[in-house]
């Protein structure tokens, strides 16, 4: 069951009805009853790893209280180690056996690397990461740890939010699960809109831009420069709109019911640099990776080498995290690079700046960063996006060889490019008043025939234009069931 | 006080939604005027004015062409039949049909107690009857359960037209459904080669759990006849893919255990005694081209006078002559 399946517009109504319709006692065991059920549609053997996960961390936590300072430190560790054991044998066992496999082979080993049928349990990586991060701040002492199972594993299980995040933190959304959350109008409201607004970037744009991004990248060979180039940038607008679509529905269906969860992505594409981007892209991934490991490592405290050596361990982890995949390694380092070589060349940039009599914060620097960003971002996309490394460097050797254009379908004809590009300016113009304004307070504040008006036309774009339905090809949710 | 003028709101604005869907799938559903499923057609039919009901598969809606049946005894009738449309989907027709229509006769094409629990063309047999509960029994009991969801939301199905959609689109969503001179009948107007020359004997492949399902929608169908003082009729057209004699007697038994007075009738044979030249009257091995069905309908029409003893039903002057501009339109047709 996904957001955007018909079982789930039958799931969700009820489950929110039901909550507000029931005494407070009892909602967080009926939002939790709700949450498991909604996790069992996706296969039912996965509970038992979501329990084992929920529990060990909830029994960890209030170890972590009682026990003295000495062996709070050895509870922490146990706890992350089978956290993240779960993790490799799930996700990246067989990647490292086919590793170690080809390493053999390579120095003269007759090695065939087994191939274990094990299944991705959905959403493992970032409820993992979610509970992980529990523990980790109960350690530190930053919050008390949750006596009641009901609301602990609700936190862990919250259906919004538990197959592909974003990844809350303890301190934010556990206190909601106490917190009375009565019937709003405004919340309902700002959540249908939201999620409306979520579904339409996936819909409309993102699995209409997966068709042409899918064309090229599969056959990279028999097309142009530019068309390759293009098919990058496409990926890169393709997974915001997949992934921060899902965050938006997801942020929408809790606020529903009164729930507020992390918001994932802010603007990301208006970022002047590689490092500004990874603050406004995937947030709650990002903002986990920099408090439990970028700042353990050491941060920037050790010195300038050792704070290049961090981000580029952070993004090489970053990039392991997104897939059990060279190619995710190469793209999480490129990343981290790109940073690094920012940080470095940022003295001799500024430079050329002044001396190109450009401001440092003018609007012609701005675009040209903001440019420069995308453009590095798209290019490192490839290697997410490639099926192999051989692939991916094949898609980046026609963007400088072969002719710039080869006549041939893209998969799109021209009515559906014309609906990406009717949807990619609604998408630009919206992101742009978002930089300055709250878009939740402007759609309270503006009168209800707007309101109907703004809501009317997302569901009939999205109904008419979105790509769904019979003889579609339905694309997942990029970051959904193989995280 | 605001509590309740929020849910009048809520509740005005869903209702809108719902209109302006319903509006969006009108427009972008394909016009349907033959090969069965015809039920904007049907549904513009005067209330309680037709005197027979054709129901069954395509055997039906290209044998039986309800209009020359009126010109031959004044009986009105529609063809109320789908490509391929298993008995189940026929009950939810039948029920749905009796909603507007009190017809006295239902004559069901008998091919269907073959077919598999779904075949080819459900997406349009369910998909083009109208919303209630009818619809929503034939998604839930007749239809594959991978196309509810495009049953149940017209839009998952041909909101992908929104590419074709032009101003005529637009205009026949607004404008109110006529009824037509089809009454459900499509004509084909060829002979496919080698047709006629020998007909082809052989059961048709079920399997016996199938077929007993199958009984068990035509029970269904009978009772549903019953209850409403309706004469059934099962019956095998004039065909050139013929089951054997054996068969044919094996269901007329069947159908006799169901409901002693069902009228039953096995025509698939009786080419000569209709008076249907195969070689020019048949389309495939199965079904009639407009030629035959011009043989045949007349003579059906006198065999439902005759041997189930209809008669018709007063019509407005208006119906009438409607009727009879329609049967006189077929008749040009037919001699050009």
């Amino acid at each position: 069951m996904t957001f955007l399946s018909p079982q789930f517009f039958c799931f969700f109504p009820v489950t929110a009805l039901v909550y507000f319709l029931l005494p407070r006692r009892v909602r967080n065991i009926w939002l939790l009853l709700a949450s498991w059920f909604f996790y069992l549609c996706a296969k039912p053997a996965y509970l038992a790893l979501l329990l084992l996960a929920v529990v060990s961390t909830w029994v960890c936590g209030l170890l972590l209280e009682k026990q003295k300072p000495s062996a709070r430190r050895g509870a922490l560790i146990s706890c992350l180690l089978l956290l993240f054991a779960l993790l490799f044998v799930f996700k990246y066992l067989n990647f490292t056996l086919a590793l170690a496999g080809r390493a053999l082979n390579a120095i003269g080993f007759d090695f065939a690397s087994p191939a274990l049928d094990l299944i991705l349990p959905v959403g493992i990586s970032f409820y993992l990461f979610q509970a992980a991060g529990y523990v980790v701040d109960v350690h530190r002492g930053k919050i008390a740890a949750e006596r009641s199972f009901v609301t602990y594993a609700l936190f862990v299980s919250f259906f919004p939010q538990l197959v592909s995040g974003p990844i809350n933190r303890a301190g934010d959304l556990l206190p909601q699960f106490r917190e009375e959350h009565p019937f709003d109008y405004d919340n309902l409201r700002v959540g249908l809109v939201r999620f409306l607004w979520g579904a339409f970037k996936k819909t409309v744009l993102a699995d209409r831009l997966a068709v042409l991004v899918g064309a090229v990248f599969a056959a990279p060979g028999d097309y142009g420069a530019l068309q390759l180039i293009g098919a990058a940038a496409a990926f890169s607008i393709q997974l915001y709109c997949d992934f921060s679509g899902y965050s938006d529905m997801a942020v929408g269906a809790a606020r529903v019911m009164g729930f507020r969860l992390m918001e994932n992505f802010r603007t990301p594409f208006f970022s002047r640099s590689i490092a500004e981007f990874w603050r406004r892209w995937h947030i709650s991934l990002s903002s986990w990776f920099r408090d439990y490991l970028y700042i353990p490592l050491g941060g920037s405290r050790r010195g300038t080498a050792r704070k290049w050596l961090n981000i580029l361990i952070v993004f090489a982890v970053s990039g392991l995290w997104h897939g059990a995949a060279l190619t995710f390694i190469v793209w999480g380092l490129l990343n981290g690079l790109y940073q690094v070589v920012g940080g470095v060349t940022a003295p001799l940039r500024g430079r050329v700046r002044h001396a190109l009599g450009l401001r440092d914060d003018g609007r012609v620097t701005s675009l040209l960063q903001i440019a420069v960003t995308f453009a590095l971002f798209s290019l490192s996309m490839v290697f997410f996006k490639a099926g192999s490394l051989a692939n991916a460097l094949e898609v980046l050797s026609g963007m400088v060889h072969g002719p710039l254009w080869a006549f041939r379908s893209m998969g799109l004809d021209r009515l559906e490019l014309l609906a990406a590009l009717f949807g990619l300016l609604v998408l630009l113009l919206v992101d742009l008043r978002s930089l300055k304004r709250s878009m939740e307070a402007d759609y309270l504040a503006v009168g209800r025939p707007v309101r109907w008006l703004i809501l009317l036309l997302l569901l009939f774009s999205i109904v008419i234009f979105g790509s769904y339905g019979a003889g579609y090809d339905a694309q997942a949710f990029i970051y959904g069931f193989s995280f | 006080m605001k509590k309740r003028k929020e849910l009048l709101f809520a509740a005005a604005l869903l209702l809108t939604t719902a209109l302006l869907l319903n509006f969006a799938s009108d427009v972008l559903r394909p016009v349907r005027l033959d090969y069965g499923s015809t039920w904007s057609a049907f549904r513009a039919e005067p209330r309680d004015s037709l005197d027979v009901l054709y129901l069954g598969s395509s055997y039906a809606y290209c044998d039986i062409n309800p209009s020359l049946i009126y010109a031959q005894t004044g009986l009105t009738g529609f063809v109320l039949a789908g490509s391929e449309q298993p008995l189940s989907i026929t009950y939810w027709y039948l029920r749905e049909a009796l909603r507007t229509q009190s017809p006295r006769a239902v004559l069901i094409e008998g091919t269907s107690l073959f077919f598999d629990t779904y075949q080819n063309y459900t997406q349009i047999n369910v998909g083009y009857m109208p919303f209630s509960l009818n619809k929503l029994g034939a998604i839930f009991t007749a239809s594959e359960p991978e196309l509810r969801p495009g049953l149940l939301f017209d839009l998952y199905f041909y909101h992908t037209r929104w590419k074709e959609v032009g101003l005529s689109d637009i205009q026949r969503a607004l404008t109110p459904a006529q009824p037509d001179h089809y009454k459900g009948y499509t004509a084909i107007d060829q002979v496919q080669e080698g047709v006629g020359i020998a007909p082809y004997v052989g059961d048709r492949k079920v399997d016996p759990q199938v077929y007993a399902e199958n009984l068990e929608w035509l029970d269904k169908i009978l009772a549903l006849c019953e209850e409403n003082g309706i004469q059934p009729i099962v019956a095998f057209h004039p065909t050139y893919t013929r089951c054997t004699r054996e068969t044919y007697a094996r269901i007329e038994a069947e159908v006799r255990a169901l409901d002693p007075d069902a009228l039953f009738y096995n025509w698939s044979e009786e080419f000569e005694s209709i008076g249907l030249t195969p070689t020019t009257d048949l389309y495939d091995g199965g079904h009639l081209n407009q030629d035959g069905a011009a043989v045949f309908s007349p003579w059906l029409g006198d065999l439902l006078v005759e041997e189930a003893g209809l008669t018709p039903r007063p019509q407005s002057e208006n119906n009438a002559a409607a009727w009879t501009e329609s049967a006189a339109r077929w008749r040009e047709f037919l001699a050009g």
